[in-house]
This record gives C-alpha cells, structure tokens and sequence, in this order.
C-alpha cells in the first residue's frame, strides 16, 4: 500500500466462518464472517488477544486447516491448490528445524521435496543463508545456534522455493526483546528486497505497527476482524520506533483492541450461530 | 576436542566401575564360601556347590571331554558364537516385523486400535508354553526342498521376543514430531511417504535405540530359552544343561558356559552401543528432545 506498488491481488477472503466442536457443547466459533483482502507485496499483521483466531485464518490461508464456509483464494487459487504449488512459505514461533540436519539441508529440505536437484538446492541454500547473514553456519547444526539464528534458518528456509506468500505465526515470540528488534528490522530488509506479500500473525503491538502496511485487528469469541488500520510509516529507519506518528498508530490498534476488549463481558457474543 | 577427550575418559572410568564391580561380586563369592565354614547358611557352600573363583578360571582350560583335544572355553566360544548367530537371525526378523508393524500402526489409526492389543497380547504368552507348539507346526512346513529346521523355530521365538520392545518404542518414535513439524511438511505438500522418511524416521532415533537394546537383549534371552526348551544341540542353552548334569564330576565347568552366557550378551550390547553411537552422532548429546 504504502511502499509498493498495487499489482493485484495476493489474498482474496471473504465470508469466511469455522466453527470447532461443531454441534458440541464446548462449540466454540473460530472465525465469524472473516473478510480480508490483501495485495501482492502488502504487509499484513493479524492482531489480537488469545483465541481470536489469527492463528486459524493463518492455517486456513495455509490449507492447514479447513473452513465451513465463504471463500478463500490464494493467487487466485483454492488454499489447497496454492499449498500444493508451493506458492506460500510459512515460519512458526518454533523454528521446527531438524535436529539430525545440517542448517544447510534444514534450508535444503522444501527444495529437496519440490523435487530440485542437488547442485540447485545447494546453489539456492548458500544464496539464502547469505541473506540471513548466516553464511558461516552452514555446516552447523541447528541446535549450536542461538534462538534468533534458528529463527533466521526458519525464515530462509521458508523463503527456498521463493513463493509469493510468506506467513509467519509469532515467529519472533520466543526471542527477547533486542534479538527481536533486530529480527524485525531484518524482515524488513528481506521484505524489501524480495517483494513478497507477508501475512503476520503476532500479539505485540508495536511490532505489528513497525511491520506493517495495515495492522488487522482481531477479537475472540466469536473469532472475527474488529478494525483496520493502515499505518503509513514510509520506510523505516533507527528513528521511527520513536517518532509520534508511531506512537499514534500504536496508541490507534490499542484502542482497536481495548473497544473490542469490554465486548468479551457480555454473553451473547459467546455462543453465536453462524 | 576437549569434549571427545572427556567422553573417553569417562568412558574409561566407567569401565573400571564396572571392573571393580566383577571383583565385588567375586570378593562377596569367596566370603560366603568361608562364612559358610564358619556358620550355618541356609544354602550349600561346598565346592560342590560353588566352586572356588580360580577353580572356575581353571576350568576353562580343561579339555572338554576326557582326552579331547578342545578346552571347555573353545567348546564354550564355538557355541556362543552359534547362539549368537541364531540369536541375530531373530534379531533382525523381529526388528524387521516390528518396524513394520509400526509403520503400519502409524499410519493407519484402525491398526492401531486394531493391531496394539494383540501386539501386547502376544507377550503375555508364556515362552516355555509357545516352543514346543512352534516346533510342532515348523515340522510340517516345507517348501519344496527346503524343510523346516528347528533352529528356525528358535530364531522366530527369538524374533517373538524381539519385535515387541521394538514396535512400541518405533511407534512411539514415528509419533514424536511436533504438530509444527507435521504442519511444515504439510506446507511443502509432502506424501506421507516423504513425511515418513525425512520426518518420522530421523525423529523416532531417540525412541528407536533404548528399543533396539531391549530388542536385542530379548532376542538373546529368547535364543537361550529356545535352545533349552527345543533341545536344539550346538548352542549355549543347551551346554548349559548339559554342564550342569556334570557338576557332581565337575562342579566349575558349568561355570563357564554361565561366562559364555554373559559374553554373548556383552558381544550383543556393544554391537548395540556402536549402533547407537552412529545414529545419534549428529544429535544433540542429551536425552529425548
């Protein structure tokens, strides 16, 4: 929206309801009505309090799980069709890197399962190691690294087959608060050299505002979109997580969350039909 | 560096214990045999009974039959060596069935509802009750030229023994990775068949290698309790009874066959270890992640 051109849509979601426990008393509704449009190269935040759904709209993008109803197209194609493409990559708050692997062939193993040969997956895994300025690490194994080089593996690795999707659960959830910065602004850089359409999924309001073209609020029970709010920060530089028109954006999806936080008293939004 | 060094020494040092510990054993062996000169025990400590250490040392050397050319200790080592032979053929047959079947039990819930039951069912059924039935239905098999031999009927009661330890623990393995884990391979729109081979089977190691242990140690025990109970000749199961219908002649020389006993386990315990080194080298040196 801000820094990149609007070439199209990435993410088409509309109408989008799940429900758990269907028909069950402990019935609890998921996603409500989700509508979402996002556009190639957009950044995009999910943002809310526990159990309102960000995670589920991610793995429903993702096809790692389904929906009851509405629609969801990924590059224009069913979740299922674009997850079997490959045309997203994902990161979670677990690096979920494999212990018996090197970093290298931890980076390797999506290229190895899209059926590329030996000689390309290593050429891809040097290139994206380099990005992630883990250059040195190669031959390591992952459990030698430090939490915020593991994650750089998860997010080189989510990047190997270059899809133009990347969804990201809480990937920097488990860092402190430095490494995060760090990792935030590291993203952003990677961002902006790929141009990928990035869908975040985090509880942290400032990272959300730093990342972000628009911040999408979220609010439980039932799990559905409350606000959107477009932050135009321009390009971000060491400055800008101290300039007043980020605290504004940040103080805005506060305000966002807290509206939607006093709904959580009254009772009938707990068990709505769908 | 410093850390194989450390490894090595403490390898070394756990080898003494293990040494002081045959010599506490030994130590203990020869008090009781003097505090039996001196009180009353409520057990036999004659030579008859519990012949002296060096009397069992020397009786490795003892021709095995009167004027034969072969030491009791050769007798002993050519039939370790066939019962550890007979011992690695179920080894490897019920590890075999054992993998599958808990690759089956994985993938498949209705299996494993199904199949579990019965897997653990199979060990409630007494060893001794199993062989001469097994001998009895072996005896009729033939294909074509080849017939049933009893040593195969030891081998599969063998494999009885040894399937089980390993079906549950590779079950268990194959069940080990994260849902996150599961997710990303999802997300690279894996075949189970990837899925198996570049997740499941790595990360079941841990699982595997205690269960490969109990695997082989049941094999073990399996091939000498065979061996007893189908009176098949040429293995250490049966020198040991055989020994032992001799110990009012030669009270030391069962002993021996008991040493050839505990070596074959040793033998199968190291194999084991070198195994469980190769596959856990690039895994971090802890317990289960």
């Amino acid at each position: 929206m801000t820094t990149t051109p609007d070439t199209g849509s990435a993410l088409a979601i509309s109408h989008v309801s799940k429900v758990f426990n269907k028909g069950n008393e402990n019935e609890v509704i998921a996603l409500s009505d989700v509508n979402l449009d996002v556009h190639t190269g957009e950044f995009i935040s999910l943002i809310g309090p526990s159990g309102c759904g960000k995670s589920t709209l991610l793995r429903v993008i993702g096809d790692l799980t389904g929906f009851d109803s509405g629609s969801v197209q990924v590059s224009g194609k069913s979740p299922e069709d674009a997850r079997k493409d490959r045309l997203y990559g994902i990161a979670f708050q677990q690096a979920a890197l494999f212990d018996w692997r090197t970093v290298s062939k931890n980076i390797e193993l999506p290229l190895e399962l899209a059926g590329w040969d030996k000689s390309k997956r290593e050429a891809r895994s040097a290139e994206l190691l380099d990005m992630v300025q883990l250059s040195e690490f190669g031959n390591h194994r992952p459990w030698e690294l430090s939490g915020g080089m593991q994650q750089r593996v998860a997010i080189a690795r989510s990047l190997a087959v270059d899809p133009p999707l990347l969804l990201m659960d809480e990937p920097f959830g488990a860092l402190d608060e430095m490494t995060r910065e760090r990792m935030q602004n590291e993203l952003l850089r990677i961002r902006l050299d790929t141009g990928k359409t990035i869908v975040f999924v985090t509880h942290s309001i400032p990272e959300a505002v730093y990342l972000s073209d628009r911040v999408v609020v979220m609010s439980p029970r039932p799990g559905r979109i409350t606000a959107e709010i477009n932050v135009d920060l321009g390009e971000r530089t060491e400055t800008t997580r101290e300039s007043d028109h980020f605290f504004h954006c940040v103080t805005s999806v506060r305000e966002a969350l807290r509206l939607h936080d006093t709904s959580r008293t009254s009772a009938s939004s707990f068990r709505g039909e769908v | 560096m410093a850390s194989t060094r450390g490894r090595v020494s403490k390898g070394f040092v756990s080898f003494l214990w293990a040494l002081a510990g045959v010599l506490l054993i030994a130590i203990m062996w020869e008090l009781t045999k003097i505090l039996g000169t001196l009180i009353d025990l409520p057990f036999n400590t004659s030579d008859q009974a519990m012949p002296h250490i060096w009397t069992m040392f020397s009786a490795f050397t003892m021709p095995e039959v009167r004027g034969s050319e072969t030491t009791v200790f050769q007798a002993v080592l050519s039939a370790a060596t066939y019962s550890l032979m007979l011992a690695l053929g179920g080894f490897v047959i019920g590890v075999s069935v054992g993998l599958l079947l808990a690759i089956i039990m994985q993938r498949f819930l209705f299996f494993e509802r199904g199949l579990l039951p019965f897997v653990i069912a199979s060990q409630t059924v007494p060893l001794i009750a199993l062989a001469p039935l097994i001998v009895g239905i072996g005896n009729q098999i033939s294909f074509g030229p080849i017939q049933w031999s009893t040593t195969y009927s030891v081998m599969f009661i063998a494999a009885y023994l040894a399937f089980f330890p390993l079906s549950i623990g590779a079950l268990r393995g194959l069940q080990a990775p994260s849902a996150t884990s599961l997710e990303l391979m999802r997300s690279y729109a894996a075949t189970n068949n990837k899925v198996l081979w570049k997740l499941r089977f790595p990360a079941s190691i841990p699982y595997l290698v205690p269960a490969l242990k109990v695997s082989a140690a049941a094999a073990v025990v399996g091939t000498v309790v065979a061996e007893i109970s189908t009176g098949v000749r040429g293995g250490i199961g049966r020198l040991m009874v055989e020994y032992a219908r001799e110990t009012t002649a030669q009270p030391a020389k069962v002993y021996v066959a008991v040493f050839g006993a505990i070596m074959l386990g040793l033998v199968v315990t190291a194999a084991i270890t070198a195994i469980d080194v190769l596959l856990t080298r690039n895994l971090p040196k802890k317990g289960l992640a």
